[in-house]
């Protein structure tokens, strides 16, 4: 593969291949290195590949094997058996005050949500994968995919409607204090 | 179907995606269409699908996470000779080198962590496309070649380099993780060697104890004194090439 190539493949994939480390690893220097990590494969293993369409499929199923090669050294892998019980769907915030959120905010959210239904969600907003690239990348059926997808929305959208309250009870909080200091 | 089964389906949903004409959706978006509780419900979903998609997209890589990954380029391909006329292997080991450079320059610009170190000077000697006795011959270098070459000396015990020397006497220098190194080839017994020497306070992570390493048939071991951090690499021989001369 030419340096010209490398550069395309790099600029396609290096900041979707970013966001879905940095929801994994919920820190931005790990994100990067295992963004890098992931290019440094596709330099050792990545030539054997011979159709390049398959190229970003490739990219993010070899990130999420070194996030869960990471995992299991650090002894913190998440087993199935762990996976926390269904929830029933809470009430969603309003779309406009997700909207009015800041991004980081609904990020941290997207970090909060379990792990095992953290990967297929952020595959799932990233839009890059198709359903069985998203199965093939995470290993497991794609029945098994948009049934975590399912249970992940919903712990999300717990986790929103909570960050939601939380910065509200924080603006009347300020608005309070604010207005005791009024002469 | 009933209205959940629809749902959990519908869930899944995404409009742009790769898989929306999936025949999966169709039953589901044409109930949706055909009963109005559950039409208003996907309307929420796919207001809400869109606004996090949206937010998660504004989130953008470290601007010099780009060029830490390609940095690299500029130490593998030689300026000499056009990448897409070297062998598979040497373009493969070049990519290679794109990223290690990468890696460690990042964590030097970016991440704020101390240097890459060593390991990083080790996996670039691995797969230096220019190690092929490009750097200069040791017989050029004086004392400090002849150092190298005597089979008297063992390299572990400190060879007499001066780096600044070095550089005025044209050595290759390249520059891994953001901090020059200099090669230096040189022979012992008939076998090629390849030194790579930089000053220990960046490599800062570089051990006393020497460290091999072998892959795709090259060999190298790592280690650091007091003043210079050394990657010492052969291509034959293997990590017993390596212990001889140490």
């Amino acid at each position: 593969m030419g340096s010209d190539t490398f550069t395309q493949l790099v600029d396609a994939n290096y900041a979707s291949l970013y966001r879905f480390a940095l929801s994994l690893t919920r820190n931005q220097a790990d994100a990067c290195d295992l963004a890098q990590q992931t290019f440094f494969i596709w330099a050792t293993k990545g030539q054997a590949l011979r159709d390049l369409s398959k190229a970003k499929a490739w990219l993010f199923t070899t990130l999420y094997r070194e996030f869960l090669r990471g995992r299991r050294r650090s002894g913190r892998a998440t087993a199935l058996e762990d996976l926390p019980p269904d929830e029933a769907e809470p009430p969603a915030p309003e779309v406009d005050r997700i909207a009015a959120l800041d991004a980081q905010i609904v990020l941290a959210a997207l970090q909060d949500v379990d792990e095992v239904f953290r990967a297929p969600l952020t595959l799932f907003y990233l839009e890059d994968l198709a359903y069985h690239e998203i199965a093939e990348a995470l290993g497991i059926p794609v029945g098994t995919v948009m049934s975590r997808l399912s249970r992940g929305k919903t712990q999300l959208r717990t986790i929103l409607a909570q960050r939601d309250q939380a910065a509200r009870d924080n603006l009347i909080s300020f608005s309070a204090q604010k207005g005791r200091r009024t002469p | 179907m009933n209205n959940e089964q629809a749902k959990f389906i519908l869930r899944a949903y995404r409009p742009g995606g790769r898989d929306a004409g999936d025949a999966t959706f169709g039953d589901a978006l044409r109930q949706a269409q055909a009963d109005p509780t559950l039409g208003a419900w996907f309307a929420r979903e796919q207001s809400f699908d869109a606004t996090v998609a949206a937010k998660l997209r504004v989130v953008t890589p470290p601007p010099e996470l780009r060029e830490a990954i390609l940095a690299g380029t500029r130490v593998s391909f030689s300026p000499a000779r056009p990448h897409w006329r070297l062998p598979a292997w040497l373009a493969a080991a070049a990519a290679l080198a794109v990223v290690i450079t990468g890696v460690a320059t990042y964590r030097l610009i970016v991440a704020g962590r101390s240097p890459a170190g060593l390991d990083r000077i080790a996996a670039f000697a691995l797969v230096d496309p220019e190690s092929a006795h490009t750097g200069p011959q040791a017989s050029r270098l004086g004392a400090f070649g002849a150092w190298l070459q005597n089979p008297m000396n063992r390299i572990s015990s400190g060879p007499p380099a001066d780096l600044a020397q070095l550089k005025t006497k044209g050595c290759r220098a390249v520059s891994v993780a953001g901090q020059e190194v200099f090669e230096i080839c040189f022979q012992r017994d008939g076998g090629w060697y390849h030194l790579y020497l930089t000053r220990r306070e960046p490599a800062g992570t570089g051990g006393r104890s020497p460290v091999f390493r072998e892959e795709g048939g090259r060999s190298v071991v790592a280690w650091a004194d007091d003043r210079l951090a050394y990657v010492l690499m052969t291509g034959g021989g293997g990590v017993e090439a390596l212990r001889r001369i140490l």
